[in-house]
């Protein structure tokens, strides 16, 4: 493209006549020369505009250069030709910018043509006609200089005459102008080269990576500052295999040899890729270690010919040693997990700390539970004899740094012990060890107990860095985490035994049940109470072999659908044990079931209550004896009525039987009269029986309980109308004041039927010694909204004790000569075992009035409701 | 059947009506005239208005006990002779009742041939 475009330019310039041609040729040359010898392209454009003015006569040469975004030209370079008004137009020039197409440069510009004026004076696109009239010039041309296809410039020239455009003349600026190109594109190319070399230098010193990039034959090409820093020496002529010998190259187990055939840089020289290898690097420059990551890549030619490697070597020493600490804390921390011992634990925290500095030595205190001594934690690099003399010292405002700390549950820093007062007694201890420097931080529960102490020792009089306080706020937290789980462990295992003492003395027995392996744990006192022998292997089918046969399908069942349904169990049941012996046991157990809902274990208790069930089956016949022997008594007392109900039948019959055995012995026997008295007979036997039975079942035992649905007015008036005798003997009356709409209760007849005889027995008792029409008893009934029966029983005596008048239901509380006082303490017991209350209190002018109050029977609740 | 002769009569009060009745048969049995009252105001009211020879009487009875009707009677009638019959023994009822004056006393369950001879003699 570029000699095509060139060639018509040289053909114009051989046709031109000798003289012409020389001087023209004389001018390429030396244009030529001179843009060659430029430094830059301002100055070889000067070149280009002088030389040309001075050859051809012109007045003044400018040159356009576009701006960086390539929209507008500005002005460039001048020449003047040593007229110095010509300055005048310059100035002119520079306030002018020109777009594409606009003013001479800017055609020239758009047209990538050169473009001729005769007179810019009457030249329509020339805004700087007014400075050029002024001026007088009046021919002007225009050249572009191309790079390519790109214009890199625009050159223009003026004369002070008009001139018709000389063909020729532009051919030959053009000619030069095309020479100016080469040169300046060549000069561009070298400026822009020596820029990206500087660009380069520079990112290879300034950068933190190491950059090593070394030719196919393993010679160092670039070795960067901080490669030389990394490495501890610059590029030396050393072979390969020598490399991690001389540069103190090693595996990350930082012992072995980095194998010199697997190094980063060979490899990628060799032509493969390597990405993030990791180094650790050590040497006489480097005596402390560090370690570095590595990425490589090999260099290829234009051609694709392998040229040599190049690698990027990064320093993650932080990092890593980050990592390490990390991993320290962790396997601490796992080490808490593990329960391993507190002073294992404490020891290799401590060393973990002391290894993040050089020259740190640490110490850990613990508080005793006492809140006031200490105790020896771990301190692995402080002398014995400090360790012995701090073990069981106290805590205490001035009691060193550690004392001190706990004391004020504050961190201490101590920079001079020798100087400090808080070291005042500690001082001598201090020098044996050489220490300086003691900072102490307490470790604080999260529940704020003070738990013991973190120290920091230097050998130097200092404060702590920053690093140094970040250590410490890690070491009392991971301490903390271990203290308080030992101390927790502690309670656990506290607990523990005082939990299974308190199973051994309160028969208690542990098991777990797992069904999927049909196996059971059981703790000794289990099966000492379920009797298996201690080594016995025990499955769920032996647990139920011990209920007691009766139960033992109930329970199971109960067992299984109660853990299916509420994952938990209750039950009182038997066992039955080898020999015969019975024991009563409650059951109590939860299920433990994976995210599925099986169940996996069953834990639970068994408590032996056999001495409780003893007890309380032996009180229940105590107590069904006392109220037995009650009624009996009672029965003593209304002999008068009982006697008087038997009487009256057996009176009619003797005389009923008297008059028929009459009646026949004289003969005249009337048949209807005879079917009348055997009527009478039949029915008064009947009445006889009657009375027999009632008072059976009031004195049997075992009917005393059946329950049955009771009217209980019905049940005060047959209890009234059994008394009749009694109370009529007494000279006493009892008047019933019946709400019809009482609710019917399930209860024994024949305990509700004592509850009567005995508030009567009382009321009249208390009637005593009253006069005849005084000795009145009324007993009312009233519903209490139709869920309650109440029954009141009143007399009209001296009353109640003021200060208690529910003394009466007291055991053996009588204010009688005679009975028991036992009485109403069986009527309390009947009522409260239905569900009862029984309340005694003085009624208003006086006498007692109790009142007693029986729930109803299931369903009068919603019939009374209904009826209403 | 002709008018009972009064003097003859024997009255009977209990309020245990099959008491009163087995004491009508037997005595009906043995050929007396009788009278039965299951109330005693029943009774005292007929004793204002009629000669009453004999009263078989219960001592219990409700309302009213035998020993007040026989104070009563003794008011209407002080000439009626009173057999008393009671289910219960007791010694202060016995005395007032023998203070009153009853021609023979009877405690249930009786023997009938004692009970028929003293009815017997009370009515001479």
């Amino acid at each position: 493209m570029r000699s095509e475009r060139k060639e018509p330019g040289l053909q114009q310039v051989d046709e031109l006549n000798s003289k012409q041609r020389e001087g023209q040729l004389n001018l390429l040359q030396t244009i030529t020369m001179e843009v060659a010898a430029a430094g830059d392209i301002g100055s070889a454009l000067e070149i280009v505009l002088r030389r040309v003015c001075e050859k051809t006569n012109w007045a003044l040469g400018q040159a356009w250069l576009p701006n960086k975004q390539k929209t507008l030209l500005e002005c460039g370079p001048v020449w003047l030709c040593g007229r110095p008004e010509l300055a005048d137009f310059r100035a002119a020039s520079e306030k002018n910018q020109f777009p594409p197409g606009v003013g001479l440069p800017g055609r020239v510009w758009q047209a990538k043509a050169p473009a001729w004026i005769d007179d810019v004076r009457e030249d329509a696109n020339f805004p700087r006609s007014a400075a050029a009239r002024a001026l007088g010039l009046k021919a002007a041309v225009g050249i572009p200089i191309l790079s390519g296809d790109e214009v890199i410039a625009v050159i223009e020239f003026f004369m002070r005459e008009p001139r018709n455009e000389n063909e020729q003349l532009v051919k030959v600026i053009a000619a030069v102008a095309a020479q100016l190109d080469l040169v300046m594109e060549r000069k561009f190319a070298a400026a822009e080269l020596s820029r990206t070399n500087e660009i380069l230098h520079s990112i290879l010193s300034d950068m933190g990576d190491a950059v090593i990039v070394a030719d196919k034959d393993a010679n160092f090409l670039v070795f960067n500052p901080a490669a030389q820093r990394m490495f501890g020496q610059g590029a030396t002529k050393t072979p390969p295999a020598e490399w991690p010998h001389r540069y103190g190259l090693y595996l990350p187990d930082k012992v072995t040899p980095f194998p010199a055939d697997q190094l980063p840089l060979t490899l990628s020289i060799r032509g493969d890729e390597v990405n993030n290898i990791e180094m650790y690097i050590r040497n006489q420059k480097v005596p402390q270690g560090l370690w570095t990551r590595i990425t490589g890549r090999p260099l290829h030619g234009a051609n694709g010919e392998l040229l040599g490697g190049v690698i990027v070597c990064r320093d993650i020493s932080a990092i890593k040693e980050e990592e390490f600490f990390r991993a320290g804390q962790s396997q601490v921390l796992e080490m808490i997990a593990a329960d391993k011992p507190l002073h294992e634990v404490l020891k290799s925290l401590v060393l973990l700390m002391e290894g993040q500095a050089e020259g740190l030595r640490c110490s850990i205190l613990l508080l005793n539970r006492d809140g006031k001594h200490v105790r020896h934690g771990a301190a692995p690099n402080l002398p014995e004899a400090y360790v012995k003399a701090v073990d069981g010292a106290t805590i205490g405002p001035r009691n060193g740094s550690c004392g001190t700390a706990m004391y004020r549950r504050q961190r201490v820093v101590v920079t001079d012990v020798m100087t400090d007062p808080l070291w005042t007694d500690y001082r001598g201890l201090a020098k044996i060890c050489g220490l300086s420097a003691c900072w102490s931080s307490p470790i604080i529960s999260p529940q704020g107990d003070v738990l013991g102490s973190f120290a920091m020792y230097r050998e130097e009089k200092r404060g702590p860095h920053r690093e140094e306080e970040r250590l410490t706020a890690i070491a009392t937290h991971i301490a903390g985490i271990a203290i308080e789980r030992q101390r927790q462990q502690e309670m656990l295992r506290e607990r523990e035994a005082r939990i299974s003492l308190a199973a051994e003395s309160a028969e208690l027995a542990f098991w777990s049940l797992y069904p999927e392996q049909d196996n059971v744990w059981m703790s000794d006192k289990g099966r000492i109470i379920y009797g298996f022998a201690p080594d016995a292997r025990l499955t769920c089918d032996s647990i139920l072999s011990r209920v007691h046969p009766d139960e033992r399908e109930k329970i199971k069942a109960e067992y299984d659908s109660a853990c299916a349904i509420h994952g938990k169990f209750e039950s009182e049941h038997r066992l039955l044990l080898p020999y015969g012996k019975v024991r009563w046991v409650i059951m109590r157990g939860r299920c433990l079931k994976d995210e599925q809902g099986k169940i996996i274990e069953t834990i639970g208790v068994t408590v032996d209550v056999s001495s409780q069930k003893q007890a309380d089956l032996q009180l229940q016949v105590q107590r069904e004896e006392m109220a037995h022997r009650n009624r009996v008594s009672l029965m003593g007392e209304m002999t008068a009525s009982f006697a008087h109900e038997l009487n009256q039948p057996l009176t009619a019959i003797a005389n009923n039987a008297s008059a028929a055995r009459r009646f026949l012995d004289r003969g005249n026997v009337d048949p209807a009269m005879l079917r009348e008295l055997l009527q009478a007979l039949a029915a008064d036997s009947k009445r006889a029986g009657d009375v027999v039975q009632g008072i059976r079942s009031l004195v049997r035992k075992d009917t005393s309980t059946a329950q049955a649905r009771l009217n209980l007015n019905s049940v005060i008036s047959d209890t009234v109308r059994l008394v009749s005798t009694d109370l009529l003997s007494r000279e006493s009356v009892v008047s019933t004041e019946f709400d019809s709409a009482l609710p019917e209760v399930n209860a024994a007849p024949v305990q509700i039927q004592q509850i009567f005889l005995n508030l009567i027995t009382n009321a009249l008792d208390a009637s005593e010694g009253l006069s005849p029409s005084e000795r009145r008893i009324i007993i009312s009934t009233r519903s209490d909204r139709g869920d309650v029966a109440e029954i009141a029983v009143r007399d009209f005596g001296s009353g109640l004790p003021k200060d208690r008048p529910d003394k009466i239901f007291d055991h053996f509380f009588s204010t009688k000569q005679k009975g028991m006082g036992m009485g109403l303490t069986i009527v309390r017991s009947i009522v409260e075992a239905h569900g009862g209350t029984i309340t005694a209190e003085n009624a208003p002018d006086r006498g007692a009035r109790i009142v007693v109050r029986l729930p109803a029977a299931r369903g009068e609740f919603e019939k009374n409701k209904a009826a209403a | 059947m002709s008018e009972p002769d009064a003097a003859q009569e024997v009255c009977l009060l209990d309020d245990d009506l099959s008491v009163l009745n087995s004491m009508r048969f037997l005595l009906l049995a043995e050929g007396f005239t009788v009278r039965a009252f299951n109330n005693p105001e029943e009774f005292l009211a007929h004793a204002t208005k009629n000669h009453v020879s004999v009263l078989v009487t219960d001592i219990w009875m409700d309302r009213v006990t035998g020993l007040e009707v026989l104070a009563r009677l003794c008011a209407i009638s002080p000439k009626t002779k009173v057999i008393v019959i009671t289910a219960r023994e007791d010694s202060a009822a016995r005395a007032t009742a023998t203070a009153i004056g009853p021609v023979a006393f009877f405690i249930k369950p009786f023997n009938d041939e004692k009970f028929i001879a003293a009815v017997r003699e009370a009515l001479g």
